[in-house]
């Protein structure tokens, strides 16, 4: 019977998240003389976050005949650690980018155990001298997603599988629920977690939980196109994810947002070969990436804002559209509103020319805003700050369904 | 009309995702009776998946895709076959370097592939006069792959194989006793290599449904631990081909229901509904009155050397 025992230690070991062995490839890049590790949290085949990071990862080492790089995949977050010794000490990298929220912790140890390198951390909130952080952030992109559900929903119930329940996660789907509601004010957005950044099988079943439910619209976080899949299977519109997902159901997909990290990994890499930032001036280097500065776009593929399929039912629905952003706000900081009816398509071109603008002259998280329990979370007329976004834990009206540590 | 929905969705999603699960337990089933302990079944599975999806994407033609995905499946478990049976060596070791050479070859061959839509994915069925039966119709013959079937009544069968057969005698007792059963003439390394083979068949095309029905699309890593519930179930079904039948479903509802209850039941704790009742079973194993008539193959990861006792 010891044998059982054995297996099911193994077992359990084993289904606990080491399935995926992390592997280390190097690039092919010859002579560097400076040379940068990518650690990815899942593999660069998953079609979602890691790909587009190695996709922009790619890109620089194209960009600069400078730079070398190596990366490894598939890294359990509580390891990176291990893997940063690895990339220092074996690989002799100059740069480390880490690119998963779980990472944090790891990073910065990292980062004061190897004082002479420099390191980037993506989507975390701490910082070193020798230590910056960046993140691409789609919360912008998913409101504009949200007008176009908000508008296409029949049943007046709209899907969301989340892979987990943090602040970068709430935030899009907060995001997503006020342009559900700017639209449509009594859809509702029902959300199901999956506690897994990629699992295929996990996000199929969580759609179809939600199809059972009767919603008719789709979005989503999680590494694969799976969701836009089962969607499409059931003849039901979705919106893309960190990938161009078009191709996988061109007659469903609506638009989705689409990321674009070389802007951010370019900017960087050449201000370190340059020599600006050095690893005793990154205390305060955060990189913030929206739609202004180009790092996130909105579509169902680059260029294709609005899948042609969609483009004339959006333009039939009429909204009237009261919301702060279509007004300005005054000089005693009260928001004066302008209502006007818009089609779903202009609405959808208007926010984004605005959110795009220089002096970004909108924005999704603009007061007054109240969460589902009814409190008050952003001021009338004022903007969610930025340490308010980075830490949002609250479910705005509208979304339905768990939210784990809702305050 | 409100628990009959629910029922209806719970079933059919089960058979949905119980399918792989399924296949993949019934070829363990077979490999473990025979004394074979195969961990690499999450490496068979995986490459099984990328093969199909490669098969079917570039001939058009998904059973194509699911028999290149047999064979693949097969033709890796040899491997295991030959390290654990020929050279009698440490079949955990073996299998677990079967799993990861699997999800290393398969993301290494499969770059490329991601991203890429299968026009010829393997269509779901609705059988016209069965779905009409009330409650068990549309749960069961409406929108389910051909392999669903197909997957149930290999279950059927092995299990009549298994028990009611020669075959499955002598099986059972190269599982059990394999110095016995070799002196009374069965060829104990031809029966072991032909279960592993058949593991490895299995569990191939058990990813094979995977990329080319379920989903249908490749990405690296897919199976995403798919081959360790199914070593789980194994256990979990006593060795038996119809339990296997009972627990992958069962398991395909709890992962279904793990969703679907979320609004009510804290999602962290439904997540670890299907693990926790895996854990349960186990331990009811190990120990009590089921323990003698239902325990593992007496002679499981025990390399056979003939004359030595």
């Amino acid at each position: 019977m010891k044998g059982i025992w054995i297996r099911v230690l193994l077992v359990l070991l084993l289904v606990s998240g080491l399935g995926l062995m992390p592997m280390l490839t190097g690039s092919a890049a010859g002579a560097g003389n400076l040379k940068a590790g990518f650690i990815y949290v899942g593999p660069i085949g998953d079609y979602g976050w890691t790909h587009a990071h190695n996709k922009a990862r790619l890109i620089a080492e194209e960009t600069f005949p400078w730079l070398e790089t190596v990366y490894v995949e598939s890294v359990p977050e509580a390891e990176v650690g291990t893997y940063i010794d690895r990339l220092i000490q074996q690989e002799k990298v100059d740069v480390i980018f880490t690119t998963s929220f779980g990472f944090m912790d790891g990073t910065l140890a990292a980062a004061q155990r190897y004082p002479d390198k420099i390191f980037a951390h993506c989507s975390g909130f701490k910082r070193a001298p020798n230590m910056a952080t960046y993140m691409a952030d789609f919360y912008q992109v998913y409101y504009l997603n949200g007008l176009m559900a908000g508008a296409l929903t029949k049943s007046g119930k709209v899907g969301y599988v989340g892979a987990f329940p943090i602040p970068e996660v709430k935030r899009h789907i907060n995001a997503f629920t006020i342009g559900v509601r700017e639209v449509n004010p009594t859809a509702e957005v029902h959300v199901r977690w999956i506690f897994e950044w990629y699992n295929p099988a996990a996000a199929k079943e969580a759609a179809e939980a939600l199809i059972k439910d009767g919603c008719d619209v789709f979005a989503f976080t999680e590494d694969s196109p799976t969701v836009v899949q089962v969607a499409a299977q059931n003849g039901l519109p979705s919106f893309g994810h960190y990938s161009p997902m078009y191709d996988f159901a061109p007659d469903y997909v609506v638009s989705g947002q689409i990321v674009h990290w070389e802007k951010f990994y370019l900017d960087f890499l050449a201000k370190v070969y340059a020599g600006m930032y050095t690893t005793t001036n990154l205390q305060d280097v955060d990189y913030w990436g929206l739609l202004r500065e180009g790092a996130v776009e909105v579509g169902a593929k680059p260029g294709m804002i609005i899948n042609p399929k969609f483009e004339e039912i959006l333009r039939n629905i009429i909204v009237e559209d009261c919301i702060c952003g279509g007004g300005y706000v005054d000089e005693t900081c009260t928001c004066v509103e302008i209502c006007n009816k818009y089609s779903v398509y202009d609405l959808v071109m208007l926010r984004l020319a605005q959110m795009k603008d220089f002096e970004m002259v909108f924005d999704p998280f603009t007061g007054p805003i109240y969460d589902r329990k009814g409190n008050l979370v952003i001021q009338p007329g004022t903007r969610a700050t930025y340490d308010e976004l980075l830490t949002m834990e609250w479910a705005v009206q509208g979304v339905v369904g768990p939210w784990p540590g809702e305050p | 009309m409100g628990w009959e929905t629910w029922l209806i969705g719970t079933i059919s999603r089960a058979l949905a995702y119980g399918t792989p699960l399924l296949l993949g337990t019934l070829g363990e089933i077979y490999a473990e009776r025979s004394g074979v302990l195969n961990l690499g079944v999450e490496g068979m599975m995986v490459m099984g998946a990328f093969s199909a999806f490669a098969t079917a994407y570039t001939t058009s033609n998904p059973w194509l895709g699911l028999l290149v995905a047999a064979a693949v499946g097969g033709a890796f478990s040899l491997v295991h076959a030959f390290v654990s049976i020929t050279l009698r060596a440490n079949q955990i070791v073996s299998g677990l370097a079967l799993t990861m050479l699997g999800l290393g070859l398969a993301g290494v061959l499969g770059r490329g592939w991601e991203g890429k839509p299968l026009a010829a994915a393997l269509p779901s069925i609705t059988v016209a006069y069965l779905a009409k039966i009330p409650g068990l119709g549309p749960s069961l013959f409406v929108e389910q792959n051909a392999l669903v079937y197909l997957a149930a009544g290999l279950a059927i069968l092995l299990w009549f194989v298994l028990y009611k057969t020669r075959i499955g005698i002598s099986i059972r007792a190269v599982g059990d006793d394999p110095a016995t059963a070799d002196a009374m003439g069965v060829n104990v390394f031809r029966t072991r290599y032909l279960c592993v083979l058949l593991g490895g068949v299995l569990a191939g095309l058990g990813g094979g449904y995977l990329s080319v029905a379920y989903r249908p699309a490749w990405t690296e890593g897919m199976t995403a631990g798919m081959g360790w519930i199914v070593i789980a179930l194994t256990i979990f079904a006593f060795w038996n081909p119809l339990l296997g039948l009972v627990g992958a479903y069962f398991f395909g509802a709890l992962y279904h229901l793990s969703y679907r209850l979320q609004p009510w039941t804290s999602p962290e704790l439904l997540k670890t509904m299907p693990y926790v009742f895996a854990i349960l079973v186990l331990a009811l194993v190990a120990r009590g009155t089921l323990k003698r008539r239902m325990s593992a193959p007496a002679a499981l990861c025990e390399p056979y050397i003939r004359g030595e006792e």
